[in-house]
């Protein structure tokens, strides 16, 4: 199985709490908005700080997804809960 | 393979003769299946042409009798022949992405419940007129391609989606409709929807969005919308000229079809020239495919211009002598990071400046953002103000330096392609136009400074009260 970690565009409003929450996975660009770095984290600890991040974000915009069919995300729902 | 109907070529393409500049004699042979490279370059009515074929642009929009007798009945393919037909032919899309139909059809069928199918009309690219040619004259055409694809995706209804406020197109499909409802042709239930005029609500994730709640602005989409759509179900949604061809294909074979095209390319292809030509705006089908100086050529540009701006107003310039010679396809436009896009090929003719033009494109698309994704509203406002800067001569390296780590830092921002189509625009610019900058970075006068405006751009769209960025980003 591997995930997903993608930021909606249109959510997000530079509030910058997922770089706080999944540094090294998220970064800030010129403008303050979140950028993912590497959409598809594998190791579980990695997995782990994008939940956070996705928890934490107040206009949900960082989703992660479970990725099993390969075609971008299955079902386009997000997996799991801190 | 599967049985085809009766082979029904138009009369135009069997034994005709190529318009324009044509190479190598006409033959019967690109409509029988083999292709042997005949440059093939038509407008409406004339003759080489396929979708185009038949009567000429003063007769209106064409009858289900006259399409009829040209075409024959809608082919009874069943959904799983259409299929295949679409697999061997290998359809292109022809709204801009060039993605194989076959595949959208399969990942759409693949998700199980209930897929949607839109064919995009709607044309957002402002000096693109070829799928309102299709719809105004050949909506039969249109109209067949859209029922045979709903029947492979096992799809009810079709929507077709237009421009609000352009009333040839939909007057044209309106009727159209009307008269297949009364002779009784096997169709899907049909929606005509109207969206709003603005550029980026052309975008398929805008035009599905639209059908599904009214609000025509690209979506963030985490997977296909032919797997999921913004309702939930599978959405293809596809370009008026894709289907058209796929009517053809279902007609004459897929072999037939391809054979119009070159192998990487197949079928035929239509463009919309403009720019510094005799005919903004015409609107040719091309075969073989020629080479882009041979369709400007036969628009009336003998010799090679200063540049060419292929695919559409965010797509990519070419220097005018390099475009010349190539081949006006997607393999051959790849190696020069364009793509044949929507179509488009816009003339800049000697004289003019390519900064100055860019600079009105990349300020006009800035301003047509939706509005939604921050990076794209903070980020092209700046773009153009650094095009302008350099177009007006009051720039430095730092300046141009600052414009290539903004490009570099929009590339992939957005929910939509928009700000990556602008970014790689002005890269091509910086490119093909190098010893323009190196001159204006000099400060020595522009030498288009006088030259009248040649890619027209509409008025910007009144901008609505938008979310906006941090205000401290900077």
């Amino acid at each position: 199985m591997s995930t997903v970690v993608r930021i909606d565009p249109t959510l997000c409003r530079g509030h910058a709490i997922c770089a706080l929450f999944f540094p090294g996975g998220v970064e800030l660009d010129a403008w303050g908005f979140g950028r993912v770095v590497e959409p598809r984290p594998v190791a579980r600890r990695t997995v782990r700080r994008a939940l956070r991040a996705a928890a934490a974000c107040p206009n949900g915009a960082v989703v992660v997804y479970d990725d099993r069919d390969g075609v971008g995300a299955s079902g386009a729902t997000p997996i799991g809960t801190l | 393979m599967i049985d085809l109907p009766e082979l029904r070529v138009p009369p135009a393409v069997v034994g005709a003769t190529t318009g324009g500049v044509a190479t190598g004699t006409a033959s019967a042979g690109a409509a029988t299946g083999t292709a042997d490279g005949e440059v093939r370059i038509g407008g409406l009515g004339e003759p080489g042409t396929v979708l185009l074929s038949g009567p000429g642009p003063g007769s209106g929009s064409e009858s289900l009798a006259g399409h009829r007798a040209r075409w024959g009945d809608l082919p009874g393919a069943t959904g799983a022949d259409v299929d295949d037909l679409l697999e061997a032919s290998a359809l292109d899309g022809r709204g801009g992405g060039g993605f194989p139909l076959a595949r959208k059809v399969a990942a759409a069928r693949d998700a199980g419940t209930a897929p949607v199918l839109v064919v995009n009309a709607s044309e957002s690219e402002p000096a693109s007129g070829k799928d309102r040619a299709l719809c105004v004259h050949r909506p039969h055409l249109v109209l067949d391609g859209a029922a045979l694809a709903a029947r492979a995706l096992g799809a009810g209804a079709a929507a077709v989606h237009l421009h609000r406020g352009d009333a040839g197109p939909a007057s044209a499909l309106a009727r159209a409709v009307e008269e297949r409802r009364a002779a009784g042709v096997a169709d899907p239930r049909w929606v005509l929807s109207h969206g709003p005029g603005r550029y980026v609500s052309g975008e398929s994730s805008a035009v599905a969005a639209y059908l599904h709640d009214g609000d025509a602005r690209p979506r963030f989409t985490a997977v296909p919308l032919a797997v999921r759509g913004p309702s939930g179900r599978p959405t293809v949604v596809t370009n008026a000229e894709t289907v058209a061809h796929l009517a053809v294909v279902c007609r004459i074979g897929p072999a037939a079809w391809a054979g119009l095209g070159a192998a990487a390319s197949p079928g035929t292809r239509l463009a919309t020239v403009t720019g510094a030509v005799p005919e903004p705006g015409r609107v040719l089908e091309l075969g073989g495919p020629p080479t882009v100086g041979e369709v400007l050529v036969a628009t009336g540009v003998p010799a090679p211009p200063a540049a060419v701006l292929v695919g559409g107003y965010a797509g990519t310039w070419i220097d005018g002598a390099e475009a010349w010679q190539t081949p006006f396809e997607r393999s051959a436009l790849a190696c020069l990071a364009a793509s044949p896009g929507c179509g488009l090929v816009g003339v800049l003719p000697h004289g003019a400046c390519g900064l100055t033009e860019t600079s009105r494109l990349v300020r006009w698309l800035a301003g047509e953002s939706a509005g939604q994704c921050g990076t794209c509203v903070a980020g092209l406002p700046r773009l153009a103000d650094g095009l302008e800067a350099l177009a007006g001569g009051r720039f430095h390296r730092r300046g141009l330096r600052r414009v290539e780590a903004l490009g570099a830092s929009l590339l992939g921002s957005g929910a939509c392609g928009h700000p990556d189509a602008v970014v790689r625009l002005v890269r091509s610019t910086l490119d093909v136009f190098a010893d323009d900058v190196v001159r204006h970075l000099a400060g020595a006068p522009c030498r288009g400074a006088d030259h009248p405006p040649v890619l027209a751009v509409p008025a910007p769209f009144l901008p609505t009260a938008g979310p906006r960025p941090p205000e401290d980003f900077t």
